[in-house]
């Protein structure tokens, strides 16, 4: 009896201290952010914390944001207009000078390394303040993606450091006559974590995050008083979290997951399409591939009929159902089709005997022996996925080997061109010719094409709408590039479309969360139903 | 005693040499810390730039003697993905191991060796054997499914526990520690609980076989002829003699627990050196990896010096050889 009262007392006081306060919204990240500081690093997780903080001229919808508009006075400058009457958390008034110095920090190597973010940077050759509420971007080549890259240029209020008053002057050192910059640390523990979105940071640490709601934003402001972020990368771990009442929102369940949520009450996901492809590389040199061998000493995988066989034998709607529980989209293109700009494009077929009788009319009729690669711990389900692939491959009779490895290891086989046919998966924030423009053109350093063509492939159809899109600055004719480009690319199959994925939160039930398409977690998407 | 600790100091740099050859290496063959950072929107230029700044397009050899005569002026390098200085890095999460591998380890001997002693004096008792049914089921439980249990139950069913995090710390010579505040030590039972659970299987079995052995020499049954008070035999004839194999496996134990309780770490989302561990070798950080092992070899030698220390303080023949 003792022992029993004992026990109530000692939990009644535990439980008391774990009671939530209702006004915090406590969500778990799958990923740890690396820094507040917002240049250093890309990645969703970083991009989607700092942007509770930070807010760049446009927005992730390519509409503008810290701006009301933009006018191409050539291919190669741009001018921005200001959103006037916006304020820093610091009070200060947003300015073009603000601009310009979040450019100058933006190329300037803080203790010696490049942010990770500078290559976005790399064709603009100058920012110039032109007034208060103008700024005007100039660029060595034709640089109509710069629209798009404009969300990494995130604005930092140029009081921070050692500033002189007055103008800025851009360079591309970033030296900008800028005496000192704040470094991460000055950011990391707040001084310099100062921007214009509606939140406001109050601490950071790998593990954990601590935001505050700005209540002098200038947009709708949120109904969260405050916000805490944890890294939580273990998905077992992140659903004992959610369950037991240390999250309202979790990012990334499993499928397994989630399955399991549909019996409880106080729990709810919410899955919405995003921009990722996921897609199968096939390296087309007509030399042949690493992997790949055929007992004629061929190079198979520079046969097209070899690859519209493989494209083929996929059965696509069973990996998006069974596979993901109609937690995935069904991919008929690299671009995910909901994507502004994406062309429409035909269904592609599932049909096993046509691909065996395109194998035998390529000439490989007994087969050829293929190693695929994917990465073990990178994409939901992606081992599973490339398991499937692997055995709808060997019914049309190629001899697969799957080969899964972890992510630091695939990723220096894949920059090494050690592979023949790999499994991958490829984000469109910046536009749908993001993928295809690094990995399908032939190489071309000005305008920044083909840099991740691992399937050596090269076409004149291809390259030519391709180099056309990379320089137009009108929307509609540049969304007909990327559609004539498209187009090339899957005549030609260089690669495999397989499913667009989607991106899921698990929840509390009483909550609702309006999903982002760029894969990122932010407080303003969720609220009360 | 001089040449004992000067052999074992000469033994031991010799050991943290192949250690970081070892390790150096293997993560140069295996991983690129550029083909991890770097991303798809990377231009062939970019990767270049990026890879003169992290040192690693210099050749390997280069690159290893750089990072042995940094390390002999106490610069460990700097982290690849962090940008920061390792050193700090490892040491600021020191203490959150620390702490759950010191609750574990005293756990697991404030509850096994009592366990033990009992079941060796009381051997046909039924608690004896429901102790050693218990600890056979702690034993064979994987550590990462005891930990998925304890959430289940304790922060899922009873919701009287967090499952993950560190919750608040206190701060206690610049440094913040979850032991002296009531939500940290809720945070750190979980884990430490996990920890312990194989701990205590294992202190009991060795008390356990300990006990029996002692139980048995001539010098208990002289000492029960005496006339000896039970208590009075249990405490200095008996705990005395079965120390030594207990203390040498806490040793070894608690480095264990410090280096590489990686899994509960992950599991409970421990802010500890074993998750930067796993989160380093995940984004190739070989500087992060390196140093840690080195650390870790370093303080396994510690450990082990301070073991034969205490040998000499337990078992008077040891210290007059």
């Amino acid at each position: 009896m003792k022992i029993k009262l004992v026990i109530l007392i000692i939990t009644s006081i535990i439980g008391l201290s774990s009671a939530l306060s209702a006004e915090n919204l406590r969500m778990a990240y799958s990923t740890a952010p690396r820094s507040i500081d917002p240049f250093p690093y890309g990645g969703a997780s970083t991009a989607g914390y700092k942007e509770h903080v930070f807010e760049a001229l446009v927005a992730a919808d390519d509409s503008p944001l810290l701006s009301t508009g933009w006018v191409w006075n050539s291919p190669t400058s741009l001018t921005v207009n200001l959103r006037k009457g916006i304020k820093f958390h610091n009070g200060a008034d947003f300015t073009a000078r603000d601009v310009v110095y979040s450019a100058c920090r933006m190329m300037y190597r803080v203790d010696g390394k490049r942010n990770l973010l500078t290559s976005s940077m790399g064709p603009i050759s100058d920012v110039v303040e032109v007034d208060a509420h103008s700024v005007r971007f100039e660029t060595k080549n034709p640089y109509p993606l710069w629209i798009q890259k404009m969300k990494f240029l995130s604005m930092l209020s140029a009081s921070g450091g050692d500033v002189p008053s007055g103008p800025i002057t851009y360079d591309a050192e970033g030296n900008c006559g800028i005496n000192s910059y704040p470094t991460r640390d000055d950011f990391e523990n707040g001084d310099a974590a100062i921007g214009t979105g509606p939140f406001k940071h109050v601490s950071y640490s790998t593990e954990s995050a601590v935001l505050v709601r700005n209540d002098a934003y200038w947009g709708e402001k949120s109904i969260w008083e405050g916000v805490e972020i944890s890294s939580v990368s273990n998905s077992g771990a992140r659903m004992a979290g959610l369950l037991a009442g240390d999250y309202d929102v979790i990012e990334n369940p499993t499928t397994e997951d989630i399955t399991a949520l549909s019996d409880n009450s106080a729990f709810a996901y919410t899955g919405k399409p995003a921009w990722r492809t996921m897609f199968v590389v096939l390296n087309v040199d007509p030399k042949g591939a690493p992997g790949v061998s055929a007992p004629d000493s061929s190079a198979p995988l520079s046969n097209l009929k070899v690859r519209q066989a493989m494209s083929l034998a996929i059965n696509r709607e069973a990996i998006t159902d069974r596979l993901f529980g109609g937690n995935a989209t069904v991919a008929n293109q690299f671009a995910p089709k909901y994507r502004a700009g994406a062309p429409e494009m035909p269904a592609l077929e599932y049909n096993p005997e046509k691909a065996k009788a395109l194998l035998s009319e390529a000439g490989y009729k007994d087969g050829f022996t293929l190693s695929f690669n994917t990465p073990s711990d990178r994409y939901p389900n992606g081992v599973r996925v490339a398991q499937a692939l692997t055995q709808y491959w060997s019914k049309i009779g190629i001899k697969v080997e799957l080969n899964s490895q972890p992510w630091s290891v695939f990723a220096k086989a894949r920059k090494a061109r050690e592979m023949g046919a790999f499994f991958y998966g490829w984000g469109h924030p910046q536009g749908p010719a993001q993928m295809i423009s690094f990995a399908f053109a032939t190489r071309n350093a000005d305008l920044g094409l083909g840099s991740s063509n691992y399937s050596n492939y090269s076409s004149d159809n291809f390259d030519s709408a391709i180099t056309a899109w990379a320089v137009e600055t009108n929307s509609d004719k540049s969304n007909g590039y990327v559609a004539a480009a498209m187009k090339a690319a899957m005549a030609d199959l260089p690669g495999i479309p397989v499913y667009y994925t989607h991106s899921i939160w698990a929840h509390r039930s009483d909550l609702k969360v309006n999903g982002r398409q760029d894969e990122r977690t932010h407080a303003t998407m969720v609220s009360y139903k | 005693m001089l040449s004992f600790t000067l052999r074992r100091l000469g033994q031991s740099s010799v050991l943290v040499l192949i250690m970081s050859v070892l390790v150096f290496f293997c993560m140069y063959i295996v991983t690129d810390p550029v083909a991890v950072l770097a991303s798809d929107d990377f231009t062939e230029e970019d990767r270049i730039a990026l890879a003169s700044e992290l040192g690693v397009d210099r050749p390997i050899l280069v690159q290893y003697f750089q990072f042995t005569s940094n390390i002999l002026h106490g610069d460990f390098g700097t982290s690849f993905v962090y940008n920061k200085p390792v050193l700090p890095l490892i040491l600021e999460r020191l203490p959150a191991t620390l702490e759950v591998a010191i609750l574990a380890i005293t756990i697991g001997l404030c509850a096994g060796v009592p366990m033990g002693i009992y079941s060796g004096l009381n051997r046909r008792k039924k608690i004896t054997k429901a102790i050693s049914f218990i600890t056979t089921i702690g034993y064979s439980i994987p550590n990462f499914w005891q930990a998925l249990l304890l959430i289940i139950v304790f922060a899922v069913w009873l919701r009287i526990l967090p499952a993950s995090g560190r919750g608040d710390t206190t701060f206690l010579f610049g440094i913040g520690w979850s032991f002296f505040n009531l939500d940290g030590l809720r945070h750190m039972l979980l884990p430490a609980v996990n920890l312990a659970i194989y701990k205590i299987c294992m202190q009991t079995r060795l008390a356990r076989s300990g006990t029996q052995e002692v139980m048995f020499q001539d010098y208990i049954t002289f000492a029960r002829a005496k006339g000896l008070p039970r208590q009075r035999i249990i405490r200095r004839h008996l705990l005395r003699n079965i120390l030594i194999p207990i203390v040498t496996i806490t040793g070894l134990e608690l480095g264990g627990l410090i280096a590489f309780s990686t899994v509960t770490e992950t599991v409970f989302s421990w802010p500890g050196i074993g998750k930067l561990l796993i989160d380093s070798i995940h984004h190739a950080d070989r500087p992060v990896v390196v140093a840690y092992l080195i650390l870790i070899t370093l303080m396994f030698v510690i450990i082990n010096f301070i073991v034969d220390m205490a040998y000499a303080v337990l078992d008077p023949r040891i210290r007059h050889t």
